[in-house]
């Protein structure tokens, strides 16, 4: 960052460690518990069956907390924003499809089993953690890694 | 091709990626991911005692058969000193039935009688764990203690019960369980009766610890 620090290049950058620290957090809390878990959480959104939803789970924690830590270092971060991005408008038309459909979505699996809110409130939640990947696309590339390491 | 910066990146990634899955694996070794409460008929003593055992068994196992007689009189022992969980860890490649077992004894505890039901099948083991057919043991033990075997077997056969069953036993797998019982005491690993008493004797030690 410049030595006369813009504001906005400050939201940027906390909206960025927001979204990253929620993601990170996401995928440990899945990553340490039994597949199986999350997987009855997939299932229950009516779009996979049992076998996809069991390999959908073995995989999602691990990409998110990736996906997390990449943008939270600032490493290709105009990418992995972009991707993380994309990562929330796929749950958001999941829990989206989900709502329409009223189904009984006990454990959304977004945090793991232990912590679920209603489907409204994740996908409201999700609305706001996109609106903040979009400042920090936009503003967030202080304290990055793509700003540290320069061309030999 | 590939500037000399990006590719530093993409080390510097990779190093993240390598440092963060170890930690997440070791973490699961540990032991140290979270655990998944058990309903309240599979856990006896208070919430805040001193001495936390899980126990990962399996009603056709002659080894948690004894096991559980230790852990009758511990509790007996120390009362409001230990906090007993079950967690139920069916080795279906060796007992057939232990899965049916696991799920008929959550749906004795629905009706308040998890440990008079899963003393009955360790008890009687001999005679329904190896059976070729669905053991009418089951059934046979439910009467012996007045249980309404209509609500059991619609209980048993409920994708909930099944499904608890199968997490317990994931849960046990994600902690490296491979032999039953396995206790974790206060988090630490005992396999086996043996390394149960073991562990027993430091019992005192953390009661007067906690008072």
């Amino acid at each position: 960052m410049s030595e006369k620090t813009d504001p906005k290049e400050i939201f940027g950058l906390l909206a960025r460690l927001v979204v990253a620290g929620v993601f990170i957090y996401s995928g440990i809390v899945k990553a340490l518990a039994p597949a199986e878990e999350f997987a009855y959480a997939i299932e229950s959104y009516k779009v996979l069956a049992a076998g996809p939803a069991l390999w959908a789970a073995y995989a999602v924690p691990w990409i998110e907390l990736y996906a997390g830590l990449l943008l939270a270092a600032g490493i290709f971060t105009r990418l992995s924003g972009l991707f993380t991005a994309a990562m929330l408008a796929f749950f958001e038309l999941l829990l989206a499809q989900a709502w329409l459909r009223g189904l009984p979505v006990t454990s959304c699996g977004c945090f793991g089993s232990a912590n679920s809110n209603s489907l409204a409130h994740e996908f409201m939640q999700n609305l706001v953690l996109l609106g903040l990947l979009w400042l920090a696309l936009r503003r967030g590339r202080g304290l990055s890694a793509d700003a540290l390491v320069r061309e030999p | 091709m590939i500037s000399k910066k990006n590719a530093r990146l993409a080390a510097l990634a990779a190093v993240l990626i390598f440092v963060s899955t170890t930690a997440v694996l070791l973490a699961r070794q540990l032991n140290l991911g979270p655990t998944r409460p058990a309903p309240d008929f599979r856990t006896f003593g208070p919430e805040t005692a001193a001495v936390q055992i899980y126990e990962y068994t399996d009603f056709a196992c002659p080894a948690c058969r004894h096991a559980a007689l230790a852990l009758e009189d511990m509790l007996k022992i120390y009362g409001g000193g230990i906090r007993l969980t079950f967690k139920h860890y069916p080795l279906g490649s060796i007992h057939p039935w232990s899965a049916d077992a696991a799920a008929y004894a959550d749906c004795a505890g629905e009706q308040g009688k998890f440990r008079e039901y899963g003393a009955l099948l360790f008890e009687g083991q001999e005679n329904w764990g190896q059976a070729k057919e669905k053991p009418a043991v089951f059934e046979t033990f439910a009467r012996k203690l007045n249980l309404d075997w209509g609500k059991m077997q619609a209980c048993a056969a409920a994708p909930a019960t099944r499904r608890r069953v199968t997490l317990d036993a994931a849960e046990g797998e994600m902690k490296g369980v491979n032999a039953t019982p396995t206790f974790f005491i206060n988090g630490k690993r005992a396999v086996g009766g043996g390394q149960l008493l073991e562990r027993a004797k430091s019992f005192d030690l953390l009661l007067k610890k906690a008072h």
